[in-house]
């Protein structure tokens, strides 16, 4: 009763004392339309995403990050690069640490687009990165000392479209990822992603189409830079109705209702008589009605 | 009718039996008592923007970085509808520390709506920090591999030995070498330690006691702020200590960075950071240093809890549900202060037996040592086998309840300003009074028979308006 009511304690709103681990993966198959048309955009979004990264390095000093890079054939860590780490002096006002984030991701990245040969393909191997991540975030979560705690999240940045191709891999990583506690946050550049869009929705992540490349750095910045334990506290953009429809496992096509195997729930657009993922057999579909009718009039 | 013989008298209790404790200030603390001028040329340099912002609530660094990149004033209608309706106190509580910083101002928008806008300093140097620009930080020229290189190892032997010197100084363990008199007069500004009556030499004080019982982040922190406060006496520049010792706090482990470029003030800083074992240098005139754990992250307090993850924590104190205290140390320092609260029973060459008892407890309240103080320690020191166990606390809840309620024991009065009102010349004044200050919520006691009633102090004002009014309208 004797309270006074205006001096508010900053004990009032602890801050959660987490460590927050934050793996980007950055779509950069040259395939995608979006470098194909103009390969400048790849700077940029790269250029962003350094940003970024810092940005959550910044936040707090225990803060991990690691960023990846997906292409059609490969999915390899840039940092932590798997060399050694680079010797770096300042040479301007940036942060050592900061510093040192950029230059691992560019000599790194440089690497792999050297690789790259030349036969271009516009699909990347999302999900396979995504697992990728997935593993790397299980070693950090079993290595941390016992007693701190640790909240994980996974940054999708792509301008590729999501074919239903991978769909069986993206569900299993969606659910891996829902059962360890790891958000899925996805940031799409150029076309609408469905399927990563239910991956958001299953791991209380969030799925932003950005409507211009030319904010990258704001959008990612405003909405995807909270980590999970304060989202609740800002207004960040809600989540809309998410396409719920599955890919036939035949011909990796969007169904809307199609054959379900009642062993291995596997789904098909077309029936077939022997389950392609569980081997199950199953009779062909006849009036089977009739038959048990005429039966039951016999007797 | 205007006096009708009310009195008010000022209850005047501002001597509260509070023991003093040691005030624990965080760098937010630090900096709002500062003057604005001072906190704009700290902000000319990018080591402290970024450190400040790492210090400000989770909420406000979300506001910072999303007008980062704007370079007009925000509304801050605008900036209000960032955050959840729910939680419009803590953005309040929010936009009250970033103003207190000086790191926003207010600022008007054509419109005439009130708006938010970052200091230029603040901004222009956050910026440098994040992505890059400006001038190098003074410690960062080239060097050529050092040929006696030191691993981390090495480094951390040897600020936890140079650190513990000047804790088992304080606890009097006779040993004189290896400390000097700055350091000591250092101690003796802090209020840590204090010259004895009889033959002037420092003992410790109750304030000192509950620094040995801080972590070792917090110590240093909380010493570091004392040794800046004698800076500016030691003719340094105390923007520019702060600065270096930012640098240093965001410096890699097991780095050497040069001494190049540093005038001659900042080298004297530098040797008494390295007397403290903050930074190790292996001769004076060497031209590097490597910076120490000790140094790193200076300003994560306790508060954050969160050890860096690459540091494992050395605990060696198992307690147990019926409040025994195992400790695996030979140390003395390390048994003296845990003799603070416990009752010990045993001791053998590597490892110290006791138990709490309310009478240990209390006796450590007495004094000065908070709960809280007591089950931070315990807490940081457990043992790793303690914190294994699945749930999330590492010591049995039991025994920390129990020490709480030790503490509560202690604190059954509360203190409150108020005002007494008395000498009310009838009942109905005095219901009429009483029923307005206990709608306003500002009533603290009343007594019906003896027509007396406590008012609090914030409410005095309002309390006599209302009265003025109501002996008028009668």
């Amino acid at each position: 009763m004797s309270l006074e009511l205006e001096t508010t304690k900053s004990e009032d709103f602890v801050s959660t004392d987490e460590i927050s681990l934050l793996v980007i993966i950055l779509d950069t198959n040259p395939g995608q339309r979006l470098l194909r048309e103009n390969p400048q955009t790849l700077t940029q979004c790269v250029d962003s995403i350094i940003a970024f990264g810092n940005s959550h390095l910044m936040q707090k000093s225990q803060n991990k990050l690691a960023i990846m890079a997906c292409h059609s054939k490969t999915s390899e860590f840039i940092y932590p690069g798997a060399s050694k780490t680079l010797d770096i002096r300042q040479i301007d006002g940036q942060y050592e640490v900061f510093t040192l984030v950029e230059r691992t991701i560019k000599t790194n990245l440089h690497k792999i687009i050297a690789t790259e040969n030349t036969i271009l393909s516009n699909e990347s191997l999302l999900a396979g990165a995504l697992s990728m991540a997935l593993c790397y975030i299980h070693r950090i979560q079993r290595n941390k000392p016992p007693g701190c705690k640790l909240n994980s999240r996974i940054l999708v940045v792509t301008g590729s479209g999501d074919s239903a191709f991978q769909y069986m891999s993206y569900m299993n990583v969606f659910f891996t990822a829902q059962k360890q506690n790891v958000v899925i946050d996805v940031c799409a550049l150029d076309q609408h992603l469905s399927l990563l869009q239910q991956g958001c929705d299953i791991t209380n992540g969030l799925y932003l189409k950005i409507p211009q490349l030319q904010g990258l750095l704001q959008y990612l910045l405003w909405v995807f830079l909270p980590e999970p334990p304060i989202r609740p506290k800002l207004v960040l953009p809600p989540p809309v109705k998410v396409d719920y429809r599955a890919a036939c496992f035949c011909h990796r096509e969007m169904v809307d209702i199609g054959y379900v195997c009642s062993v291995c729930l596997s789904i098909f657009c077309k029936f077939s008589p022997i389950c392609t993922t569980c081997h199950t057999v199953f009779k062909m579909p006849g009036p089977l009605a009739v038959k048990s009718k005429k039966k039951k009039m016999k007797l | 009718m205007a006096d009708n013989g009310l009195s008010s008298s000022q209850q005047v209790n501002n001597v509260l039996i509070q023991p003093s404790n040691l005030e624990c200030k965080n760098l937010y603390d630090y900096l709002t008592t500062r003057p604005q001028n001072v906190l704009e040329r700290l902000y000319n340099h990018p080591t402290i923007c970024l450190a400040v912002y790492r210090e400000l609530p989770e909420l406000a660094r979300q506001y910072v970085i999303r007008i980062l990149f704007v370079e007009q004033p925000v509304p801050q209608a605008v900036v209000a509808s960032w955050g959840h309706q729910a939680f419009s106190k803590e953005h309040v509580y929010v936009s009250k520390v970033l103003s207190n910083l000086f790191v926003w101002q207010e600022a008007s928008i054509p419109g005439g709506l009130p708006g938010w806008i970052l200091s230029t300093t603040f901004k222009r140097n956050l910026k440098i920090a994040l992505l890059g620009g400006g001038k190098p930080w003074s410690m960062s020229s080239a060097l050529d591999p050092d040929n006696k290189a030191r691993d981390i190892t090495f480094l951390d032997a040897y600020s936890a030995e140079r650190w513990e010197c000047v804790l088992h100084y304080m606890v009097g363990s006779q040993q004189q070498e290896g400390i000097s008199a700055d350091a000591v007069r250092i101690l003796l500004h802090a209020g840590l330690m204090k010259r004895d009556e009889d033959d002037g030499s420092p003992v410790i004080t109750r304030q000192g006691f509950q620094f040995l019982l801080l972590d070792r982040q917090a110590q240093v922190w909380h010493f570091v702020l004392q040794y800046l406060d004698t800076v500016e006496q030691r003719g340094l520049d105390l923007a520019e200590c702060l600065t270096f010792l930012f640098q240093l706090s965001f410096s890699t482990l097991g780095k050497d960075y040069s001494t190049e470029g540093m005038n001659q003030r900042l080298l004297v800083f530098l040797q008494h950071l390295r007397e403290f074992g903050l930074v190790y240098q292996r001769k004076r005139k060497a031209g590097r240093f490597y910076p120490t754990r000790l140094a790193l992250n200076i300003t994560s307090s306790q508060s954050k809890g969160v050890h860096v993850l690459e540091d494992v924590p050395k605990g060696y104190i198992v307690v147990e549900t019926n409040y025994r205290v195992y400790a695996y140390t030979d140390s003395n320092l390390q048994v003296a202060l845990l003799g603070l609260f416990t009752d010990l029973l045993y001791r053998f060459p590597n490892v110290v037996v006791g138990i709490l008892t309310r009478d240990s407890i209390r006796q450590a309240l007495r004094g000065g040592i908070t709960a809280e103080q007591i089950i931070g320690y315990l807490t940081q020191h457990a043992h790793s086998q303690m914190l294994q166990n699945e749930s999330n606390h590492a010591l049995p809840p039991t025994v920390v309840d129990q020490i709480k309620l030790w503490e509560l024991e202690r604190n059954r009065l509360v203190y409150s300003d108020g005002v007494l009102y008395s000498q009310f010349l009838s009942q109905a004044d005095f219901n009429v009074l009483r029923e307005y200050a206990q709608s306003s919520g500002y009533l603290i006691w009343s007594n019906k028979e003896k027509r007396t009633m406590v008012v609090n102090k914030s409410g005095h004002d309002d309390v006599k308006k209302f009265w003025k009014r109501y002996s008028k309208g009668n």
